[in-house]
């Protein structure tokens, strides 16, 4: 009897799920190995031949001093300047795009055209396919935003010092592509784009809030930076400014008992309002230079443990949603 | 061995709910409950919204019961997974795929059962261009492939959601001979749901009468047939003690069809009904007791 021949067939061959998988997404593998490769190409630029022309130019301007008449190669800091700033922002709209793609082809396009249940009547478990959908992508898109990473941190250094006019670490977009907290970025938007997808089961309307949920959480993971890891406290006397070299946290002012209080609002008259609060100093709250890797290695971990808590949401709801096999577990024995 | 062996499927009180709990829910399947033993051809028939696709749906492990339980293949539905074949109502397939590409996924997600010479052939005899892209498919082409990949993975169980909704006569009457070819040599059990009657009379053996997401009648289609009557006599003859399905009176003339439950007044006429006959005085009078799975059950024996 044929229909009893469910333990042999538990026993089949995995399906080539990795395969299928690469030309059913094909044009997208395409584009993202192609922004890959321009993107490496113009950091690689960046690095050798745009900084030491740009660092030249600065070279010749400091070496001017005060004389009226001097030439420099303002052109190469121009250039320099362009393409850092175009590569940056391009890396840093990745994860976006990445998300986009996520949810409008990955899963929500598959979910509105059905072809998501032909999969899965093809002998492809919901749970599998699902898997297979996350693992791929998210092998490529760490791979790629990791050597644009890599890349770019090496590129900045190179012109740390040398460029007059170079970002510095704690700038916004510099900070966001110069460490692994953008291959986190991008890993949770892989993630926040499939369950968007899942959840909403339209193309567009998943492409939709993606976006809008990558957006939300970028701006929860900047709020939050300065405090993903202790701040140094600086404290100087009341004549010394609240300027740091560094990513500021809080500044106010120390009074004598040695309470941080908030700069209070004074016109003109502040040495009166400082001697009424009993202020004999100020302080800062900062991130140095070297809180870089620490800020960046917990910026990334934050995002791949949110990552994997999607993840194992939308595990759930398609599992909820479509029948598992109540028997695999005495079946397998 | 249990009795659930020889059976493709069966339904045990299922329902399936949709909407959000808060909301007003609507059941698109209720209280549902039959068997259907393998090997049979079983016509699912029923207005449009009577819950066939949720049944399919159910069926093939894409849905989960609200209540009650499916048993394929004596086993549930997502471990018979790879034993199932399933084709939706509006085939989906990838439309960048060509069709020989869309053949060789069924082969790669089929490991151990893709059977490549009967996908080709059911490809190759609708004159197919296997280079030929999915999206530039006619509807009858596109069935077809889809059917091609249902078959191909050699199911005991083919579940198909309204197959020949959209083919002309001539592709309906192609793939209907591929379908009872496949039934015949394989001994597939084969479920398809439609609303047109007349295309299944001829090929099913079993029909599963679907009305408000309940199971109105079920059973063999020769037993169905043999337990109804068609009536024709006196306006004033009582029809009491058997089950009115459906009557009308013209003028002093009575005409029905009743569910004889003993002999029938000798002022009567009677005639054998055909299947649409039969079908269609169900489909018009959804209050009329339709026959409970257990009454059947009984008949069959």
């Amino acid at each position: 009897m044929t229909a009893l021949a469910a333990p042999a067939a538990l026993r089949a061959p995995s399906p080539r799920l990795s395969r299928w998988l690469l030309r059913l997404h094909r044009p997208a593998l395409y584009v993202f190995t192609g922004l890959v490769l321009v993107l490496a190409a113009a950091l690689l630029w960046l690095w050798g031949p745009l900084t030491d022309a740009a660092a030249e130019g600065w070279r010749q301007w400091n070496a001017c001093g005060d004389h009226p008449r001097c030439s420099y190669d303002q052109d190469a800091i121009l250039r320099y300047k362009k393409v850092y700033d175009v590569t940056t922002l391009a890396m840093f709209l990745l994860p976006f795009l990445v998300a986009a793609w996520a949810g409008g082809a990955l899963t929500g396009g598959e979910l509105e055209n059905g072809t998501a249940e032909l999969t899965w009547t093809q002998g492809v478990t919901p749970a599998r396919w699902l898997a297979a959908k996350l693992a791929l992508p998210a092998a490529l898109v760490a791979v790629g935003t990791g050597l644009l990473v890599l890349l770019h941190h090496l590129m900045w250094s190179a012109g740390e010092g040398r460029i007059d006019t170079s970002k510095s670490w704690y700038d916004t977009l510099t900070f966001a592509v110069n460490g692994p907290g953008l291959v986190g970025l991008a890993l949770a938007g892989l993630v926040v784009g499939a369950l968007a997808g899942l959840v909403v089961r339209r193309a567009l309307a998943a492409l939709g809030v993606a976006l809008a949920a990558m957006a939300a959480l970028w701006f929860a993971t900047l709020s939050a930076l300065p405090y993903l890891w202790p701040a140094v406290t600086t404290t100087g006397d009341l004549d010394s400014g609240f300027a740091v070299d560094g990513l500021h946290v809080d500044y106010g002012l120390v009074t004598s008992t040695g309470r941080h209080i908030p700069v209070p609002v004074c016109n003109g008259r502040c040495e009166d309002v400082y001697t009424k609060l009993d202020a004999v100093g100020i302080y800062n709250d900062y991130h140095p230079r070297s809180h870089f890797w620490p800020l960046h290695l917990m910026e990334a971990g934050l995002l791949l443990a949110l990552a994997a808590l999607l993840t194992l949401l939308a595990f759930r709801l398609l599992t909820r949603r479509t029948a598992t096999a109540r028997h695999r577990e005495e079946a397998a024995v | 061995m249990t009795d659930t062996a020889g059976l493709a499927l069966e339904a045990t009180a299922v329902g399936r709910r949709f909407g959000a709990r808060w909301k007003a829910p609507a059941w698109a399947l209720r209280d549902c409950t039959f068997k259907l033993a393998a090997g049979r051809v079983c016509a699912v028939v029923g207005p449009n919204g009577a819950g066939k696709s949720t049944l399919l749906a159910l069926a093939a492990g894409l849905l989960v019961p609200t209540e009650g339980t499916v048993t394929v293949l004596g086993t549930d539905p997502a471990s018979a997974r790879t034993r199932v074949g399933y084709v939706a109502q509006d085939k989906p397939l990838y439309p960048q795929l060509t069709v020989a590409e869309t053949l060789r996924m069924g082969a790669d997600l089929n490991p151990g059962r893709w059977d490549a010479a009967t996908g080709e052939r059911i490809v190759a005899d609708g004159g197919l261009d296997p280079a030929a892209r999915v999206r530039s498919l006619s509807g009858g082409q596109r069935t077809r492939v889809a059917l091609a990949l249902a078959l191909a993975k050699r199911p005991e169980l083919l579940l198909l959601d309204e197959p020949m909704a959209d083919l002309d006569p001539l592709a309906r009457h192609e793939l209907m001979g591929v379908l009872m070819a496949q039934a015949a040599q394989h001994g597939t059990t084969i479920v398809m749901s439609s609303h047109v009657v007349a295309e299944l009379e001829g090929s099913c053996d079993h029909l599963l009468l679907i009305g408000g997401g309940r199971v109105r009648l079920s059973g063999e289609i020769d037993d169905l047939l043999a337990a109804h009557v068609r009536v024709s006599g006196l306006a004033e003859t009582s029809l009491d003690p058997h089950t009115v399905v459906e009557a009308r009176t013209t003028g002093r003339q009575l005409t029905a069809l009743v569910r004889p439950s003993g002999p029938l007044p000798e002022s009567l006429r009677t005639s054998t009904p055909s299947l649409e006959e039969l079908v269609l005085s169900y489909l018009r009078n959804p209050q009329a007791p339709g026959t409970t799975p257990a009454e059947h059950e009984k008949a069959a024996i």
